[in-house]
């Protein structure tokens, strides 16, 4: 196992599509470590659901192992490109196939394909209230009008009667003192 | 790959990224990056998290301060029970807190015509400081504040009365109004 993890993407891609007895398991249980998180970023941030985002990491991982194994993908050192067209292609047909999600759903997820803890798991939500409430009230606005009501800059910056660049520079710096904030402790 | 990233985005572009303010053309070479290296994936995933953490926040009604129409309506819309009350300046208002309420939002109306920022400060009794919000943008069409508060902070203080003064910001400041909230700590009966 500490062999796949040291190795890079594509000899990890190559070891599942060798499909070697002993060592199939290990490099598809890897493989989805690296990716699965990217792919579930890619549907948070197109999708902005948690649990769709969470299916779809399940389903494009389980189309890109398929691929594999089949060996449909010819440069492995490619995979990353590869796992991102199938996450842009799922993403698009994305209510098209909720016939197919259904029965994804029933197929044998290994239980290192398991559920991913939600985004926001390990932060201390009590911690982050204090850190909000030290904000200047322009900044709290922003990064509440960005992260929960998901405005992006120029929609902000209407309500708030500020440019777009404006906002995206409050932003930024609301940001780096949320996470100084959080840290110190 | 494992290796550390050659070429790391900075933290500005992940942020334009997660909120959907770049063009096409970037937002693709971005996402191509974030697919290929775990360094930057592992940043824009931080930055993820401390948005769910804000969004979780807020749908818990855990939301303080001025907050603008859009941020309400988006807490109505995803079924947080908002409480409002409005004043007009020299307004005096009874408010509590009820049960099931998760966030309570003071509207304070004004003429804001040739305002662009206005001092909020909020007093207690015999003038103890309650609160401060300086340089809060407004807008002259919506011709209100609004000033959220949890429930849950609320229903713990006992009955006050607070005074409420707007001032507009800048060079000649000028008071825009005077509020004031009755606020009682009995439960109303629903």
């Amino acid at each position: 196992m500490q062999v796949m993890v040291d190795a890079g993407d594509g000899d990890v891609a190559r070891a599942v599509a060798a499909r070697a007895p002993g060592h199939a398991e290990a490099a598809e249980a890897e493989l989805y470590r690296r990716f699965a998180p990217r792919v579930r970023l890619y549907g948070l941030r197109h999708l902005r659901d948690e649990d769709e985002a969470r299916d779809l990491s399940q389903q494009v991982m389980l189309v890109v192992i398929e691929k594999l194994r089949a060996g449909a993908i010819r440069d492995a050192d490619q995979i990353a490109s590869f796992v991102l067209g199938v996450s842009r292609t799922m993403t698009k047909d994305w209510k098209r196939l909720n016939w197919r999600r259904e029965k994804l759903r029933e197929t044998f997820l290994p239980a290192s394909m398991a559920g991913v803890a939600t985004l926001d798991a390990h932060l201390d939500l009590d911690h982050l209230e204090a850190c909000l409430g030290r904000l200047a009230d322009r900044e709290r606005m922003v990064v509440l009008l960005t992260f929960y009501a998901e405005k992006t800059a120029r929609e902000a910056g209407r309500e708030l009667r500020l440019t777009e660049g404006n906002v995206r520079v409050i932003r930024h710096r609301a940001v780096e003192r949320l996470r100084t904030c959080m840290t110190s402790r | 790959m494992t290796d550390p990233c050659q070429r790391p985005m900075s933290d500005g572009v992940l942020l334009d990224y997660w909120a959907g303010d770049l063009p096409d053309g970037e937002r693709n070479t971005v996402e191509e990056h974030l697919f290929a290296c775990a360094d930057c994936s592992a940043r824009l995933q931080q930055i993820a998290a401390l948005g769910a953490g804000l969004s979780t926040l807020a749908r818990r009604g855990r939301v303080s301060g001025i907050v603008s129409r859009g941020l309400v309506n988006r807490l109505q819309r995803d079924g947080a029970h908002v409480r409002m009350f409005w004043l007009a300046p020299g307004e005096t208002v009874p408010c509590a807190v009820f049960p099931g309420d998760d966030v309570v939002v003071t509207a304070l109306r004004a003429d804001f015509s040739g305002v662009e920022n206005v001092t909020v400060v909020v007093t207690g009794p015999d003038d103890s400081p309650f609160g401060r919000f300086d340089d809060v943008p407004v807008s002259e069409t919506r011709g209100e504040l609004l000033w959220a508060n949890p429930a849950a902070l609320l229903s713990g203080m006992p009955s006050m009365q607070l005074q409420i003064t707007l001032t507009s910001t800048g060079a000649a400041p000028v008071e825009l109004g005077r509020y004031v909230l009755e606020h009682s700590a009995a439960t109303p009966h629903s």
